[in-house]
């Protein structure tokens, strides 16, 4: 009966060919090609990073930071990697590590503060995710005190 | 018939009986293996039908703000193409439709773009490259739809392809090549 294994596997194949099971490529989340992270520096300013994994970029001007209770000036984006986009004209993207300063007015020690971020970009092998709304909660440091830890999103992306 | 011919007669169809045996034992195991693949083949058939006809259910705005039912386009090979103008890899891959909706449109193709996008920066596109076939704005309710196609990351461009009874007969994630697709509509047209 040993003849029954490559027959039975010959009609597997046919019928898993068939199927319309997903044809993805191997393609990281987005939280995961993408890893966000921030720490509150000092009381007047968050510090932002994208760990951008190999084979994937960030788009620059779709990157936006916010901040809630009270409000941030405008991030400090490090410039990015110039690239012609035939729709867009010159656009920039990121690659690696990507740092970002979000200026914070009117804070207070022991402050709750939650950092808005969103994101977009791509994977080379040509797949774009959506637009990625993220955020996540720090604690402002008293002036003179340590940077307080680096903290991730929880559970509440659209990915999760 | 004598003894002898009796005892070569006997001895015969024990032979052929176990060939026989071997001969059922192997049809029953065969029917047996297609029994199976049909049921794994069935099954999917039913997702593909069930998942086409959500696509085909489909009422989505065109570009002039006018509702669009994909099921207008019954009955043709259906081309679902979902993108957005901040999605490269999408626009790259639209001059090819264009010509593809051009080559073999009236042999029954029907290209759908569902943007994911803003109104506004769709019409500039669609302007842009003359697009032939209609462009829909979908929302986040078209993305989720494609994610039970299995586009689990919502990822851009996807694109179904829709037989003329309306199953799906393919869905891509990433850039649909011009010879993947030729090769496709050969099958289906």
């Amino acid at each position: 009966m040993r003849w029954l294994v490559p027959l039975f596997s010959l009609l597997f194949a046919t019928a898993h060919a068939e199927g319309i099971s997903s044809l993805a490529p191997k393609l990281l989340p987005p939280e995961q090609a993408f890893r966000l992270s921030a720490r509150a520096v000092d009381p007047n300013t968050i510090e932002a990073r994208f760990d951008v994994a190999d084979g994937y970029y960030l788009y620059r001007d779709r990157m936006h930071f916010s901040t809630e209770p009270v409000p941030a000036a405008n991030a400090v984006l490090p410039p990015g990697k110039p690239k012609h986009d035939a729709f867009f004209g010159d656009v920039e993207t990121y690659r690696g590590e990507v740092v970002v300063r979000v200026p914070l007015v009117k804070t207070a020690a022991g402050q709750k503060i939650t950092l808005h971020a969103d994101s977009q970009g791509c994977a080379d092998v040509g797949v774009c995710y959506p637009p990625n709304p993220q955020q996540l909660t720090l604690v402002v440091p008293a002036a003179g005190d340590k940077p307080g830890a680096f903290v991730e999103p929880g559970g509440k992306g659209w990915f999760k | 018939m004598n003894a002898a011919d009796a005892a070569a007669i006997g001895a015969a169809p024990e032979g052929r009986s176990r060939r026989r045996a071997l001969i059922v034992g192997i049809i029953a195991a065969v029917a047996l293996a297609l029994g199976i693949a049909a049921a794994f083949l069935h099954r999917g058939g039913a997702d593909a039908v069930r998942n086409g006809s959500a696509v085909l259910k489909l009422v989505l705005p065109d570009t002039n703000g006018q509702q669009q039912a994909l099921a207008q386009w019954r009955g043709k090979v259906v081309v679902v193409n979902f993108w957005a103008t901040w999605c490269a890899p999408c626009r790259e891959e639209m001059p090819e439709f264009v010509a593809t909706q051009a080559r073999d449109g009236a042999k029954g193709v029907q290209f759908v773009g569902i943007a994911v996008d803003d109104p506004d920066k769709v019409r500039a596109f669609v302007k842009e490259l003359k697009l032939n076939y209609p462009a829909l704005i979908g929302g986040f309710g078209a993305i989720e739809l494609s994610r039970t196609l299995g586009n689990d990351l919502a990822a851009l461009p996807f694109t179904i392809v829709l037989d003329r009874q309306g199953r799906v007969a393919h869905t891509q994630l990433g850039p649909l090549r011009q010879a993947k697709l030729d090769a496709l509509l050969g099958r289906l047209l």
